[in-house]
């Protein structure tokens, strides 16, 4: 029987060793998160082999530095997303996780041993059968392209891996970069922003009902009025004469295609007789803009933003250099160099660049 | 017209049709008879040009028949099936249009006197109150009637009926054996017949042939060839004939 | 009972005449750009006798004749397409169940909007593959039923073979697309006329009218094709020969409009049936009769999908949706059998 008295200098000072994180390490005590879904889950300390599912939940490990944790890839990143492998070359090492659909492959994913999974908010159904047949923690979570929930994502992925700091540098970033970006010319005014239809999807009558980086660049999104046709995702179909309608100022056709695989584009609109009458085709306001898929990638969603606020205000950005923005911003989220230019390569977006 | 078939030959499965010479008297009944099995149909249908001989020629009024256009065939031979194909509920006056198919342009439809041809041919028939009828209203009797007025309608010289007596009750069967009679005294024709009822064969025919295995076995008139040593070759049974008022009647 | 039949003959011929032009000139004032009836009718004659008085401002001419006036055109041509297609081919097949979805079109035609659209990009257009693995279907299906091909079981399951190949190929290339394709082309497949515009119809509507005009002129004829086989023969008919060039026909016809509108079914299907319910199975009425309701039946359809909501129901959806609940209706009350 060892007497509490002479355990106690030594335990006190390993018990508060051990609950003092070690810098850029592990949080050892498990972690409460509530998820997009509204699900409260309790994450284990450790979570160092993770499968992700959602495309964006995936950028935003690697912002935080921890794309080595990535245990898989899903089948979006690897074979059809032109950014993803320029930001983190080491995926084309990691196994494929996921289907054409998005559908998780079991065996593979017990296989790779995860210590817990994420899945699309989307896919309610989804994410509960993971959870049963993997007995794992299966967090879902994706901003559904809002600029609020994205911030909150990266802080709760930041909480969960141990990066609450970096996590904290990068909302920073994200918030005075956005808010630069609206600091300058007229702020969310309706009648002073132009107004802008967005074709998208591969379709001319194919429209984001939300779209936020149109409203915080200035601009006012024309289907916001709109309901989604479908629950759950983004897109609303209208017709033609409803475009003409709204005489849209501006239209931005989603671009972070290759030229070869558009469907809608520019000069094709442009060259429409249909459209002829409509102030953006008669002004020459007709853009390509990157667009998202399966959400956003947080750093192209910023440079973005500045793109379009220059597109909507031209005098308001002397001295823009897209291309050097783009890459400044691409650095101080993935710490490699050039590569939104390399992505302009891909997409041949010097065509893009306003005069 | 006179109808000469040549060395006329068919095959189908393990059945062989063998017709080495034949005629066809104008404007005479000539019906063809003999057991099931004997090439009966098959051989009305060679002669229609339905099925292709394999060999041999029919010649109507001296005419190769294979060297005729469809067209021109059907305005010599028309041919009368037993049954009608499964078809839509065309009117009976629409039904018995499509006979009139030899004379019209593939782009046209019928004109004034092709109906007035239809029309005819159904008042010949005895139906001349039936055109607006539905084709399935009718019956049996009322049905081989249209078939036959479709096959007028094409204004052939030959006729040739397989069956047409099949299934129907005595009156109706005499009506159209009557009806038969009428279209080769009356209008001239060439009329070709498979019966299946001797005795009707025996009253109504001027001439018979009869047939056995794919081939012919006798033919001629019913007075000279009708013997009971002919029937038993033929149907391989004993039968009797018999002289009732004056008519021959077959008893098995 | 054959007075009441001829009365309702003349009266849907009339009606047939007059119904599709009138529908024109009413869908005109429908849309999302309000133009007042009155903008509508001084816009029209202004174009056609030019030089009166001005036809009101630009925009309602542009939006007259070059959004509506091309999507109604189409609606009209290929809706006589589908209803005169299916009611041949139920003639010369004598079943009412075959219309230009039992040749394998609709899934060929899919799957040639598919490969352009996921593979060539734009060099190739989709209606043009689109029309050209719609022949290339029926040429299938054709050469699967062999010399049989005018039997109507032979045809069905040949159809039924090459619908079931080009529908796995369809998946297959679904399966391999990315999702920028996918997009466009489950939005091809599930039918719109949305898109239609005078490029797309300079080829397509004379295609289709030579093709219905054709058809309709053979309208006759098809009584006899639709005759047994021994029979045609015998009336003179070289019934095969006929017969695949009816089959050719509809193809074409149905090809050339699905390649532009997508896959709109049941029309084919549909209409010819009513028709023949109310005027019997005489193809001198049924034929023309079909053309002319399956315009109508098309352009009734487009105006409701794009005007009963804010966004556009894809018109192979109402079709469906619509069409046939109400033919199982009309089945159930008339009782009678359609033949």
């Amino acid at each position: 029987m060892i007497p509490a008295k002479s355990i106690l200098p030594f335990v006190l000072p390993a018990l508060a060793a051990m609950t003092i994180p070690a810098a850029g390490g592990q949080a050892l005590s498990p972690v409460t998160i509530v998820d997009s879904l509204g699900r409260e889950i309790v994450v284990p300390g450790r979570v160092e082999r993770i499968i992700s599912l959602e495309p964006e939940v995936t950028r935003i490990i690697v912002a935080l530095g921890e794309g080595k944790r990535l245990v898989g890839i899903d089948f979006f990143l690897r074979h059809h997303d032109r950014l993803f492998p320029l930001v983190f070359p080491s995926s084309e090492r990691l196994p494929v996780v996921s289907n054409q659909g998005q559908d998780l492959n079991y065996e593979e994913a017990i296989r790779l041993r995860p210590d817990i999974l994420f899945s699309s908010p989307s896919e309610f159904r989804m994410t509960e059968s993971i959870e049963r047949k993997m007995k794992r923690p299966v967090v879902a979570l994706a901003s559904m392209g809002r600029f609020r929930d994205l911030l909150t994502e990266i802080e709760t992925l930041g909480r969960i891996l141990g990066r609450e700091e970096r996590a904290a540098e990068l909302v920073s970033f994200f918030g005075s970069r956005m808010g630069s970006v609206r600091g300058i010319g007229p702020v969310r005014a309706a009648d002073a922003g132009p107004s802008v239809y967005l074709s998208f999807w591969g379709s001319l009558l194919r429209t984001p009902v939300s779209y936020e980086p149109v409203g915080a660049a200035g601009g006012n999104n024309l289907a916001s009025r709109l309901l989604p046709s479908y629950l759950g995702t983004a897109g609303a179909t209208v017709s033609l004469e409803q475009i003409l309608v709204w005489d849209p100022e501006v239209i931005l056709v989603q671009g972070n295609y290759p030229p070869a695989e558009r469907q809608v584009t520019v000069e094709g609109i442009l060259g429409d007789p249909r459209l002829a009458s409509v102030r953006a085709v008669r002004d020459g306001r007709v853009h390509y803009t990157f667009g998202f898929w399966y959400w956003w990638d947080p750093a192209l969603v910023l440079v973005e933003t500045a793109y379009l606020a220059r597109l909507f205000h031209p005098g308001s950005f002397p001295n823009f250099d897209l291309t050097r923005e783009g890459d400044a911003i691409f650095k101080e989220f993935y710490g490699v160099e050039g590569l939104f230019s390399a992505l302009c390569r891909v997409l041949e977006c010097h065509e893009w660049n306003p005069e | 017209m006179k109808v000469r078939v040549e060395d006329l030959h068919f095959s189908y499965g393990n059945f062989s049709l063998r017709v080495a010479g034949q005629t066809f008297a104008e404007a005479r009944v000539t019906s063809i008879v003999g057991p099931n099995g004997a090439g009966k149909s098959t051989f009305l249908k060679c002669l229609a040009a339905v099925l292709p001989a394999s060999r041999g020629s029919v010649f109507v009024d001296g005419k190769d028949l294979a060297g005729l256009s469809g067209k021109s065939r059907a305005r010599l031979v028309g041919y009368v099936p037993q049954e009608p194909a499964f078809t839509f509920n065309y009117s009976v006056l629409d039904f018995v249009l499509t006979g009139r198919a030899a004379f019209i342009p593939v782009f046209s439809s019928p004109s004034r006197h092709d109906v007035a041809a239809a029309e005819a041919a159904l008042g010949y028939v005895g139906l001349a109150d039936y055109p607006a009828r539905p084709f399935f209203e009718l019956s049996s009797g009322e049905r081989r009637l249209v078939l036959i007025a479709r096959t007028l309608a094409q204004e052939p010289d030959i006729l040739l009926l397989d069956e047409p007596t099949t299934f129907l009750d005595p009156r109706h069967e005499i009506e159209i054996l009557e009806l038969i009679r009428r279209l080769a005294g009356e209008m001239g024709k060439t009329v070709i017949v498979t019966l299946h009822s001797l005795d009707m064969a025996v009253k109504y025919s001027d001439e018979m042939v009869f047939m056995k295995g794919g081939g012919v076995v006798a033919a001629g008139r019913p007075g000279d060839i009708l013997s009971e040593a002919l029937l038993k070759a033929v149907y391989d049974i004993e039968m009797s004939i018999m002289n009732v008022d004056g008519r021959r009647l077959i008893v098995r | 009972m054959s007075g009441t039949r001829n009365k309702r003959a003349t009266a849907a011929f009339v009606l047939a005449a007059v119904l599709p032009i009138v529908l024109l000139l009413l869908s005109l004032n429908i849309g999302a750009y309000r133009i007042p009836p009155k903008a509508v009718f001084t816009t029209i004659v202004g174009a056609v006798f030019p030089g009166g008085a001005s036809g009101g401002p630009s925009p309602y001419a542009d939006i007259l004749f070059r959004i509506r006036l091309p999507r109604l055109l189409l609606a009209l041509f290929a809706g006589a397409a589908l209803a005169v297609s299916g009611a041949s081919l139920q003639a010369i097949f004598k079943n009412p169940l075959v219309f230009e979805f039992s040749l394998g079109i609709s899934y060929g035609a899919a799957f040639g909007a598919a490969l352009s659209l996921v593979f060539l990009g734009r060099k190739v257009p989709a209606q043009a593959a689109a029309f050209l693995f719609a022949i290339i279907a029926v040429l299938a299906v054709l050469f699967i039923a062999g010399k049989a091909a005018s039997q109507v079981v032979t045809i069905l399951l040949s159809g039924v073979i090459v619908s079931a190949l080009f529908q796995a190929l369809l998946s297959l290339v679904e399966f391999f697309a990315n999702p920028y394709a996918l997009q466009s082309l489950i939005f091809w497949l599930m039918g719109s006329l949305a898109q239609a515009e005078w490029k797309d119809l300079g080829l397509t509507l004379p295609v289709i009218g030579v093709g219905v005009t054709v058809l309709i002129l053979l309208r006759w004829r098809m009584n006899v094709l639709s005759l047994g086989d021994d029979e045609a023969r015998a009336l003179g008919v070289n019934i095969n020969r006929e017969k695949i060039a009816v089959i050719v026909l509809a193809a074409l016809t149905t090809a050339a409009a699905t390649a532009v509108t997508g896959v709109i079914s049941w029309v084919g299907l549909i209409v010819p049936h009513l028709v023949r319910m109310a005027v019997g199975a005489d193809n001198r009425k049924v034929i023309p009769l079909s053309a002319a309701y399956g315009a109508c039946l098309l352009i009734v359809a487009d105006d409701i999908a794009r005007s009963v909501a804010s966004f556009e129901i894809p018109i192979g959806i109402l079709t469906s949706v619509v069409g046939i609940p109400f033919f199982i209706v009309l089945l159930k009350k008339s009782g009678k059998i359609w033949l």
